[in-house]
């Protein structure tokens, strides 16, 4: 019998094979779909189209610090330096081929949910136009706290998603298959709940995980929902974090500070914050963005109800009161005594609302909180030396505080 | 109040209305409802008996909201988040917000959040009109707000009251195309300044009054055949400062066809007779031609701006770009390339609601003109 594969390589195995399997749709008779990470794939999933994502691809690209050479391609094409640098990445991918990665293949057909942001419909767009392909905006209304304007909101997201349906037979000239669709929704569920199951390891003192290891372990959630190696993925994952657990491992020696982060990471300082901040014996736990991916499907209601209200109701299509709300749940559950409160300029979705949610998080929490404006993956917008100085004057402030209530 | 206005009172007026609504106000005690742009129907409101204002912006410092949007937020969205905080907030008894783009979305929150226990409600406007579905939430969003609207203010609205508010709002649009035709053919008639504030005033004072100004603007309008004058197109969502169409009218451009949502696109809102109130404006909510953040054909705004210019001819085309704002910046590269391919010149204007010097636009737009016309204008 082999050997039982660690999360690590099962992911690289999964990927490896959804990239090859990618490449080669065409010859597979299968088309490839670009979509948003925030979409319902599981339409996708169970139709037979490869998704393929260019945010993920355009990551690998600035974790490897390449975003201020590829952007700055694009900017060179007309676009502004204020769009969101995965688009700007992406459009400069396709301009001059750059990539650290094999690239990605090129769209069939996109779908693009506004729940996740507004930029990403514009960005397809763009793609859309260059090789006259057709696009499909499922747009998701704010999901607005008034509970009957919730339910309409929901029904016409069903609507939609049965227009997505007609336009998928009508491209592929495929029945769609409900059946299936039911299936796929099932491995969705599996995994969303393992996945759950792997961030909530965050509330274990010292926590097991930081936010670091959520982010890569995010990945597989993203491209793979709705498959059973998805399930497997998380699976193998949860032990392993559970028996660092049972071995009372942590994330950092002497875990002082469990921080509650705002926004996506800054790509390209991913380890360097890390390291940085487990030297003052702290750790970022969570933020709403990872766990964006914890779905939660009722596989007992109507396939397509469960699809929209999942994808209406992410942190990002929501109010801020109501985000503000997910977050506080998560300080409570997590017991956090710090945040970290990212502006990020490439993301005006989730960034236009962080001055108020810090308002509303500092004044419930009576947790000081760190502010800092930067961009994601555009290194010509991050200032080294001043955000090193914020973080370090952020945790005096936090020991200060300590030291009086100790 | 705004019955018998002189075309300069029009332009004095229309760069700062809220002294005027404020005493309008006070005389007439109803209610102003505030929206910023984006298709709410504001003949629902007016229905009710309100006075529907639509927010564009203030030329007055920013002071407030810098603390609560960046610096990258478009300068729109900024300066309409100014003009409530800080200056005519006091004015009205509630905002209607739509939402159409990331930054509005988040605008409504953060307005609802600062301003408790006022009247703060948004309209889901659908982000995709290629498709049933955007119909059937349209109406959706229409009943939801006459049922928000009468449970806060507790009034209600006929279908007469509605009928009544459309003949209004559709009489307004057609005395400005009117106006609109005289100014294509004979540009020394008004100035593209006075115009676009008849339309700007329009979006904001009571027309059951200032249809009377129009009527007479229309009548006044005379026209001689003056020569000297370039044809240009104005593309984009809003022109502001006002102060860029004295630019034009300094160049001697006369803006014969645009696609702004401040211009043509408010004049292609009228509402037609023969069904329901509601079907009627969910049906018009369709009539309306591009508006970058919402979904549609992804060649819409460039057939738009084209067919226009097959039917005008003008020399240029000016794009007013509001600085920061996403929607345009991804449309623009492909907009400019595609004009090109078709040999329409095309110059692009960036500005921003606080702009206070415009020597930079002017030497731009003359030096771009020059070359057009292949010496000084
Ligand atoms: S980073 Fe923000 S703006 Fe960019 S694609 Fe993601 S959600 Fe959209
Ligand atoms: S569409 Fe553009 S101008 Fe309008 S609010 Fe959004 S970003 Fe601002």
């Amino acid at each position: 019998m082999s050997e039982k594969l660690s999360s690590k390589a099962l992911s690289k195995k999964i990927t490896d094979e959804y990239m090859d399997e990618a490449f080669r749709a065409h010859e597979l008779g299968k088309l490839v779909g670009y979509t948003t990470a925030i979409s319902p794939v599981e339409l996708f999933v169970a139709h037979d189209i490869v998704p393929i994502y260019p945010e993920n691809h355009a990551v690998a690209n600035l974790t490897a610090k390449k975003g201020a050479e590829i952007c700055s391609i694009t900017e060179n094409l007309g676009y502004t330096s204020h769009l969101c640098a995965y688009a700007r990445t992406d459009l400069g991918y396709r301009e001059s081929g750059k990539t650290i990665t094999k690239g990605i293949p090129e769209p069939d057909i996109f779908l693009a949910c506004n729940a996740q942001c507004f930029t990403l419909t514009k960005w397809f767009q763009v793609l859309a136009r260059r090789g006259d392909l057709p696009v499909f905006v499922f747009d998701t209304p704010e999901y607005v706290m008034d509970k009957t304007a919730r339910q309409e909101i929901v029904k016409y997201c069903v609507l939609q998603l049965k227009e997505v349906i007609a336009w998928l037979e009508q491209i592929t000239k495929k029945k769609f298959n409900y059946d299936r669709l039911q299936e796929v929704l099932y491995y969705s569920a599996k995994s969303s709940i393992l996945y759950k199951k792997f961030l909530d390891m965050a509330q274990y003192k010292p926590s097991p995980i930081s936010i670091f290891d959520a982010l890569i372990g995010m990945a597989i959630a993203v491209y793979r929902r709705g498959t059973p190696e998805c399930v497997e993925y998380y699976q193998t994952l949860c032990d392993e974090i559970e028996e660092k657990v049972a071995k009372g491992i942590g994330v950092v020696q002497n875990e002082k500070y469990r921080l509650y982060w705002e926004n996506l990471p800054v790509w390209f300082k991913f380890s360097d914050h890390a390291k940085l901040l487990a030297s003052y014996g702290a750790v970022i736990l969570t933020s709403l963005y990872v766990h964006a991916w914890s779905l939660d499907f009722d596989l007992t209601k109507d396939p397509l109800e469960t699809l929209a209200q999942n994808y209406v109701d992410r942190f990002s299509n929501s109010t801020i009161e109501d985000r503000a709300a997910m977050a506080m749940d998560l300080f409570k559950r997590y017991d956090m005594n710090g945040m970290i409160m990212f502006m990020n300029r490439s993301c005006k979705a989730v960034s236009f609302a962080v001055p108020t949610l810090k308002d509303i998080l500092v004044k419930k929490t009576g947790i000081p909180a760190l502010v800092f404006e930067s961009d994601m993956g555009d290194q010509r917008f991050y200032s080294e030396t001043q955000i090193r100085t914020r973080i370090e004057a952020y945790f005096e402030t936090l020991d200060q505080l300590h030291r009086k209530t100790a | 109040m705004w019955e018998n206005l002189s075309l300069k009172e029009v332009t004095e007026c229309a760069k700062d209305p809220y002294p005027s609504i404020r005493r309008w106000k006070e005389q007439t005690k109803k209610a102003v409802i505030g929206s910023t742009i984006a298709d709410v129907p504001e003949e629902v409101i007016y229905a009710f008996g309100f006075l529907p204002v639509a927010l564009l912006g203030t030329s007055k410092p920013l002071k407030k909201a810098p603390s609560l949007l960046p610096d990258n937020a478009c300068s729109l969205a900024r300066s309409n988040l100014e003009l409530a905080l800080s200056y005519e907030g006091d004015l009205f008894d509630g905002f209607v917000l739509p939402q159409v783009c990331d930054t509005t979305q988040h605008l409504s929150d953060i307005w609802r959040i600062n301003f408790p226990g006022r009247y703060v409600e948004c309209f889901l406007a659908p982000r995709q009109v290629d498709r049933p579905s955007a119909k059937y939430w349209v109406k959706e969003e229409t009943e939801r707000m006459i049922n928000s609207l009468h449970t806060r203010f507790g009034k209600t609205v006929s279908d007469d009251d509605l009928r009544k508010s459309f003949a209004l709002h559709n009489e307004n649009k057609e005395l400005l195309k009117d106006i609109y035709e005289v100014k294509r053919k004979y540009p020394a008639s008004i100035t593209n300044k006075e115009f676009f504030s008849l339309i700007k005033l329009s979006m904001q004072v009571d027309k059951a009054e200032f249809n009377e100004t129009l009527k007479k603007v229309k009548d006044g309008l005379v026209k001689t055949e003056v020569e000297g004058y370039i044809d240009v197109i104005l593309a984009g969502i809003t022109c502001d400062p006002p102060e860029i169409f004295d630019l034009l009218d300094e160049i001697k451009l006369n803006v014969v066809a645009d696609t702004l949502v401040t211009g043509s696109r408010y004049l292609q809102g009228t509402i037609g007779n023969g069904m329901s109130p509601i079907d009627a404006l969910t049906e018009r909510h369709f009539k309306r031609g591009f508006y970058s953040p919402i979904h549609d054909n992804v060649y819409k705004g460039f057939n738009e701006l084209k067919a226009l210019c097959d039917k005008y001819k003008p020399r240029a085309v000016v794009y007013i770009h509001i600085e920061f704002c996403e929607s345009e910046e991804y449309d623009l590269p492909d907009l400019k390339s595609m004009m090109r391919k078709e040999g329409i010149p095309m110059h692009v204007l960036s500005t921003e609601f606080q702009t206070l010097s415009l020597s930079h636009v002017r030497t731009r737009l003359q030096a771009f003109f020059e070359s057009l016309t292949g010496g000084s204008l």
